[in-house]
């Protein structure tokens, strides 16, 4: 167990772990890492527009830029949900990613998530409370996309099983097996059916706290550290950033191809064996 | 305990206002409200997120999808295309070396049919040529012979001439027309002979 003088040094330096309010719009509290996430949104509108005002059936520009990211991430994912499914989900799972690398990479401006304030917390203990704040280092906004995955992946495994479908898939038998010991198989399938549906309650949860944890452990890393190595900060920092870089890109790929992976999973059919689900 | 779970702890430390709980359900609620979850903010939050997705699929991937669909077909046509077109260029150049084989043969045939007939007219122009040279050789030789009987005609009488004359003359006598015509059948009979 960590001592006493620990658990103080790093509530001195650390970022709170909920995200400030910087004031209320009507019921909704609007954090700092909430503003960063609308200025991303904004940002993401805005450079869409710019890509696609005028386009060109030779790209150049930004739609060029726009077009290979769109290349690029319809690639990887067709790869994992077959051409036809990648189609019909393609909007939702580039958005997840270029949403969640756009704050991610925000996060990580010299700036966001360690300039702010000085706060006091209920020991008496000083906090930073930072100005702006990586939208993925609050847990309303991972739990708010996880959630929206949630409910797009319930409409996709209805959409393309059917309701019938989509209880077979979860509870059904796979053997086929004729008499008592197809009645053994099925029962055991339908418990398995039963922690299937606690793994699939469970992912929306996993994918919040992975992303959460993870940009909130690097801002809080890059704070502690502003703190402990005070003007030598800069290059202890340059390391820690470059790898802060990495964990951007890697989670917003690994939360885009998780989500990806747990709807080819329900959704995706075997070719050319029509209605039959993948396993 | 690793660096996270100091600032979780660090966290739990730091939250005054922990309501007791009674059972999981109300465990977690306590742990996301220290977490700064809360439903209006979760909820804007969805919508946010929707409306951003919603915006980018009509106005972003949906265009962008389709030049990129429009091009994938237009390289896929531009494909067949070239490949029906190297087809054909194939064929093109099998039916021209096809045809430049049929017209060398016919060039062929027809030279040598030429040749033949050439040859054929040649040789029927050879024995026209033998024949009118023949036939000229035998006028020649028919005109010779009349040309001879003539001459033999015209020295026969001009030696009947003679002898009838050379006769009188060295007879000195007046030849009557029975003597002319005896003499002339004397010399008649000695020229044929």
């Amino acid at each position: 167990m960590p001592s006493i003088s620990t658990f103080s040094f790093f509530a001195e330096a650390s970022l709170p772990m909920a995200a400030p309010v910087l004031f209320k719009l009507g019921p909704v509290p609007v954090t700092n890492s909430m503003c960063v996430g609308l200025f991303v949104v904004a940002l993401l509108i805005l450079f869409a527009q710019l890509a696609t005002r005028n386009i060109q059936s030779v790209p150049t520009g930004l739609q060029n830029f726009w077009e290979w990211i769109i290349e690029s991430l319809g690639g990887v994912l067709e790869s994992i949900l077959g051409r036809e499914l990648m189609k019909h989900t393609f909007a939702f799972f580039a958005t997840i990613f270029i949403f969640i690398l756009a704050n991610n990479l925000l996060a990580l401006i010299p700036g966001v998530g360690t300039v702010g304030w000085g706060g006091v917390d209920a020991h008496g203990h000083e906090t930073l409370i930072p100005f702006l704040r990586g939208a993925n280092a609050d847990v309303t906004v991972t739990l708010s996309m996880a959630i929206a995955f949630f409910v797009m992946w319930i409409y996709w495994a209805f959409k393309f099983n059917g309701v019938g479908g989509f209880v077979h898939h979860i509870f059904g038998s796979k053997a086929k097996l004729p008499g008592v010991l197809g009645l053994l198989v099925a029962l055991v399938f339908f418990f398995v059916g039963m922690i299937e549906v606690v793994s699939i309650l469970v992912r929306p949860i996993s994918l919040t706290f992975r992303l959460y944890g993870n940009i909130y452990g690097g801002e809080a890393m890059i704070t502690t550290l502003k703190h402990m190595f005070g003007n030598w900060a800069s290059l202890v920092l340059v390391p820690v950033y470059l790898f802060e870089l990495l964990v951007a890109f890697v989670q917003s790929l690994v939360f885009c191809l998780l989500t990806a992976v747990f709807t080819a999973l329900m959704c995706k059919h075997e070719e050319g064996h029509g209605e039959e689900p993948h396993h | 305990m690793n660096i996270f779970s100091l600032f979780l702890a660090t966290a739990e430390q730091g939250t005054s206002e922990v309501v007791p709980a009674s059972g999981p359900v109300e465990q977690i609620g306590n742990q996301l409200h220290q977490l700064g979850v809360n439903w209006p903010g979760l909820i804007a939050q969805f919508i946010v997120f929707f409306a951003l997705y919603l915006l980018l699929k009509k106005y972003a991937f949906g265009p962008i999808s389709e030049v990129l669909e429009k091009r994938r077909l237009e390289i896929e046509t531009s494909l067949t295309n070239a490949e029906k077109i190297k087809k054909e260029l194939a064929e093109a150049e099998s039916t021209r070396k096809e045809l430049i084989k049929k017209a060398q043969d016919q060039a062929a045939l027809m030279i040598s049919e030429a040749q033949k007939r050439a040859a054929e007219q040649g040789e029927k122009k050879l024995q026209e040529a033998v024949a009118e040279a023949e036939s000229v050789i035998r006028k020649g030789r028919e005109s010779i012979a009349l040309d001879r009987v003539k001459m033999l005609a015209e020295l026969r009488q001009e030696v009947i001439a003679l002898v009838v004359d050379t006769t009188a003359k060295v007879t000195g006598k007046v030849l009557s027309i029975e003597d002319q015509n005896r003499l002339k059948e004397e010399a008649v009979k000695q020229v044929a002979a």
